[in-house]
């Protein structure tokens, strides 16, 4: 599958994948202000028709606190089910990060996680590379914890 | 502001100074959106001057912000009347104006407020917002050059010119003024990402402009000085610019750094090997090889560039291609990489490549079919069981693809006996069954796979698309509902607010397939609302991205909504609708019987109750959520509650053909080189008696596919439309259409002799001979005649698909036809898998078939696990 940055025509279908994938959506204007804010940060996996079956919408954290690190943040990433053990989710990820350092010098990435999700949790942590950072009470709107994960980034 | 003591000012605009204190107090209030306070004020300043124009508009204003649109708006109008030359009035009005997503009335407001207060920034900055939206960009580069002549020591002020000639299509100027403000520029901080990209649109602009050279070194200065931050947006200028000026050896460097850092992106391939003057996308016999060994030495070089191998069996032929695609099938089957038939059924255009592959997968089948049977502890095979399997589901996916459906669920079951729980194999076999006509089937083995991995939402999605298919809409809905929040009145809901087209386009198909022609409507202009929210999301980002320097992929951004509508779904709503409004044009009987709330089934009754009351929790949630009206509702028209939602109203409007026309204009104009674009369009132009539309129509499907049977059957609804009317029309539409008539109909022979020439040229396709078959009868031939025409699909020689074989069908019906049975039992053996062509009783048992009906069962289980 075609790795690239993702472009504006690429975002409706990052947000098809996204709600075929997973239970947390987004509008569009979201992954708009994701890709105006930061249009280096966000990469797509296409298939041979060009249909988008992976993504990373991927951020960098504005809310700093005085002693904290500039850092990226991963909002979403997702890949169809029918195109997995193709590592995929790695290879956007890598991409992704490499651009946060470059490009914003982020020096770790994080990401949230429902505390339920284990499959993502295992993708997270042994594929990835992360490991919790902290447990965030009730962050998802259901009332659920998040593991909230970090890695950090190679200076 | 004006100062308030300036001379000139209208008698009635002059305040008391105890009032003309407040009137200031008022305006802070608004800009800190104090709203009940600055009410208070407003009211204290009407009570002494209660035709004060600007305060009247400033109230508005304020109710409007409280949610009191209504009452807000006629205090705004009332207040323009009083005082008509205003910049706060008019202001006001545009702000209004502009919530209602009415930008063309906005920039009028705007234009005349800035009559009266000429260098009023923040007027100036929301006017060209919209001048930007309205695609007006002469009118916007001058407001562009009246903003950076007020502000010129503001930085964005200089981009935004620069932008708006980009956009206006003046590069040369564009190239100027970023000279201009680059000259400007002082003390740059280290490592200025806003500055950087400033740079990069500057490499950009001389790109386009074909000044390779200066882009090139204005890119080598700044990358080495570090001031362009962003490495992979530099390495990619910068190979596309040396293998621009021919500068190979440097060139190929660059790519190779690029392909080294992704070796999964194809352009750099592309790049990588134009760079040598091979186009990727038109290999030749010459350069066939050459292409090969540079793919091989990447692939050998750069050990991670997977894709290198795949670009190679795109390329390769004869013996190359066997080398090549076994490894690679090899590999994909032993790690069991779901998606292998997928990546490589693109190949299969060249028949030899799928005669090889099939080949290959075969024996790869029969021999590890031996290594099953045999004992393990005799077993000299290493290949461990799920190679078989994945080889299994391999061979099915690829025999489906050649229509192949028996041999390829043979193969599935046998996968499925060997291990039952892979989801995978499940959804193979539901697709096998939906392509082989039976969407019932088909979403029953979906439900089984979806029950295999609950948890997983790619499942479930495609269960609840295949129960859509198979006209389960409240059942889908029952599915979808596991994942859509719960605070939403009904999965449909939340799903339509998340801007799902997937779920907006299958239920609104769902629903004309089940003949529920207004829901189909509601669910297709659902999806005509999701593009003009896209629409205007593109609004804020004018302002926005040149406050953050975002500007390059701002300008695709303004590109790519220009030509939004092309997406698939949007076309596909619009036909969808436009079909459905031509059908209740022909056919008023139809919108009676159509006008009737449809029958529900008890699941419906039930799903309905529960969105009711999901519905009326939303309500009481947000009653209690609003505190005591301080609460800033914003300026955005929050739509009105939907009064219609079964679409009745859409169904007994008297404007179908209008509604028809309105979503498909922006697809006319986007001229797409699409067939059924145009036929539908010409069939709403037809029946509106735009004659020169429908001409036009019928002038592009010409060009797209002079045969096309969509269009022969339309040239003689055209010829049959106007030979009535040719006198009444004006003389120069008269001419254009007869003369676009000769061009496709020739003048001297019967219309009869046209459609049985059209025949003879197409006599093996069953389109066309249907085509054919619905001309006949609208030349008015015997109905015997016409279907022994249909009848002749069923001949050996035509190869007749299930889709052509279900539009038959629909054929025999409409012509009230005495030997429709004999049609349908024909077919029935032909297609034996295909529910479309069984008798009703067995149709009602096999819609029965089509979920396994124990989601209650479920969800209590789910319910214990919960509690």
């Amino acid at each position: 599958m075609n790795i690239r940055l993702a472009r504006i025509e690429d975002l409706m279908g990052m947000q098809a994948c996204n709600l075929q994938n997973l239970p947390e959506n987004y509008t569009m204007k979201y992954y708009l202000y994701h890709a105006l804010t930061w249009p280096g940060l966000s990469y797509v996996a296409e298939d041979h028709k060009g249909r988008i079956v992976g993504y990373i919408l991927a951020k960098m954290e504005e809310d700093l606190g005085p002693d904290d690190d500039p850092h990226g943040h991963v909002t979403s990433i997702s890949v169809l089910r029918s195109y997995r053990r193709l590592g995929l989710a790695k290879k956007l990820m890598v991409q992704s990060q490499e651009a946060m350092a470059t490009i914003y010098r982020a020096k770790y990435v994080s990401l949230h996680v429902r505390k339920s999700n284990r499959a993502a949790l295992g993708l997270y942590k042994d594929s990835l590379g992360f490991s919790v950072h902290d447990i965030e009470k009730k962050y998802y709107a259901d009332g659920e914890d998040a593991y909230a994960m970090r890695l950090s980034l190679k200076p | 502001m004006p100062p308030a003591a300036a001379s000139g000012i209208p008698a009635k605009r002059v305040l008391a100074s105890k009032e003309a204190a407040l009137f200031k107090e008022l305006l802070t209030l608004y800009e800190t959106r104090q709203l009940k306070k600055g009410q208070k004020a407003a009211d204290q300043i009407l009570k002494k001057f209660p035709e004060h124009g600007e305060t009247l508009c400033m109230k508005g204003l304020i109710l409007t912000h409280m949610g009191k649109r209504e009452e807000g708006l006629d205090l705004v109008k009332k207040g323009i009347r009083l005082d008509l030359t205003s910049h706060i009035c008019w202001h006001v009005f545009g702000l209004i104006q502009k919530g209602e997503k009415n930008y063309e009335e906005a920039l009028k407001s705007y234009t005349q407020a800035l009559r009266f207060d000429k260098e009023n920034m923040n007027i100036l900055r929301d006017a060209a917002s919209l001048q930007t939206q309205l695609r007006l960009f002469d009118s916007l580069v001058e407001t562009r050059h009246t903003l950076l002549k007020l502000r010129p020591q503001l930085r964005q002020n200089w981009i935004a010119l620069a932008v708006a000639y980009y956009l206006d299509g003046k590069l040369v100027d564009t190239k100027q003024v970023l000279e201009a403000y680059e000259k400007t520029l002082k003390n740059v901080p280290d490592y200025d990402i806003e500055h950087s990209e400033v740079l990069l649109y500057h490499v950009r602009v001389l790109e386009e402009l074909n000044e390779y050279s200066e882009a090139l070194s204005l890119l080598d200065v700044n990358a080495k000085s570090r001031s362009i931050v962003d490495r992979t947006s530099i390495m990619e200028h910068r190979a596309r610019l040396l293998s621009q000026l021919g500068q190979k050896d440097e060139a190929e460097h660059a790519w190779r750094a690029l392909i080294e850092q992704n070796p999964d992106c194809y352009d750099y391939y592309r790049g990588f090997l134009g760079n040598q003057d091979i186009d990727l996308d038109s290999i030749t016999n010459e350069n066939r090889g050459r292409a090969l060994h540079i793919l091989r030495e990447l692939s050998q070089q750069i050990p991670k560039a997977s894709a290198a191998q795949r670009i190679a069996l795109d390329v390769a032929i004869d013996g190359d291609f066997k080398e090549s695609i076994k490894p690679y099938l090899t590999s994909g089957l032993e790690k069991g990489v779901p998606s292998l038939f997928v990546d490589i059924k693109s190949l299969y255009q060249d028949s030899q490549k799928l005669q090889v592959v099939q080949d290959f997968v075969e024996d790869m089948r029969h021999n590890l079919s031996g290594a099953e049977s045999s004992t393990p502890s005799s077993s000299s095979s290493i290949e461990p069981p799920t190679t078989y399997l994945w080889t299994l589901y391999f061979l099915a996916q690829h025999y489906s693809s050649l229509s192949q459906h028996s041999r390829a669920l043979e193969l599935l079951d046998e996968a499925i006996s060997h291990t039952p729980t892979l989801p995978e194999l499940l959804t193979c076999k539901a697709r096998v069954l939906k392509r082989a006509g039976d969407p019932f089937g088909a979403a029953r083995l979906m439900d089984e796979a979806r029950l295999l991995d609950g948890q997983d939402r790619f499942l479930n999605t495609k269960c609840a698309k295949y129960r859509l298919r198979a006209g389960l809409v409240e059942e889908a809905s029952e599915i979808l509902g596991l994942f859509t929040k719960k605070d939403a009145a009904s999965p449909g809901t939340d799903l339509e607010d998340m801007q799902s087209l997937l779920y907006l386009t299958e239920e609104g198909d769902a629903h004309e397939r089940n003949g529920h022609l207004g829901l189909a409507l509601k669910k297709y202009h659902a999806v005509e609302k999701v593009f003009n929210e896209v629409e205007d999301d593109q609004f804020d980002f004018h302002g926005y991205s040149l406050r953050k320097f975002t500007i390059n992929i701002y300008l695709n951004l303004v590109e790519w909504e220009d030509q939004v509508r092309s997406h698939p779904a949007y076309i596909h709503a619009a036909l969808g609708a436009s079909r459905i409004y031509i059908r209740l044009h022909d056919d008023p009987s139809l919108v009676a019987s159509c006008s009737a709330p449809a029958q529900l089934t008890d699941a419906a009754k039930k799903a309905k109750k529960k969105a009711k009351k999901a519905a009326q929790k939303v309500q009481e949630d947000a009653k209690k959520a609003s505190p005591a009206g301080n609460e800033d509702k914003g300026l955005d028209l929050v739509p009105p509650k939907d009064d219609d939602p079964e679409g009745l109203k859409l169904v007994s409007g008297a404007d179908h053909l209008e509604r028809a026309h309105k979503l498909l204009a922006p697809l006319v104009s986007l001229s797409l080189n699409n067939i059924e674009v145009w036929a539908i369009s010409f069939d709403v132009a037809l029946r509106r008696s735009k004659y020169l539309q429908a001409a036009q129509a019928l002038n592009t499907l010409r060009t797209l596919d002079a045969e096309h049977p969509e269009l022969h059957i339309r040239i003689i609804e055209f010829h049959k439309a106007l030979s009535p009317t040719t006198d009444s029309l004006p003389p120069s539409t008269q001419s254009f259409v007869t003369s676009c008539l000769s061009d496709l109909l020739p003048g001297d022979i019967s219309l009869e002799t046209f459609n049985s020439q059209y025949l003879q040229r197409h006599s093996a396709s069953a389109t066309h001979i249907l085509a054919c078959a619905r001309v006949s009868r609208k030349l008015g031939a015997p109905t015997g005649e016409v279907e022994d025409l249909a009848f002749s699909l069923l001949k050996p020689e035509v190869a007749l698909d299930l889709k052509s074989g279900m539009s038959a069908l629909v054929f025999f019906k409409e012509l009230n036809s005495g030997r429709i049975e004999e049609f349908r039992s024909a077919c029935d053996l032909k297609f034996p898998l295909a529910c479309t062509f069984k008798t009703p009783s067995e149709l009602a048992a096999l819609r029965q078939n089509g979920f396994t009906g124990n989601l209650e069962v479920e969800e209590k289980q789910e319910q214990e696990v919960l509690s």
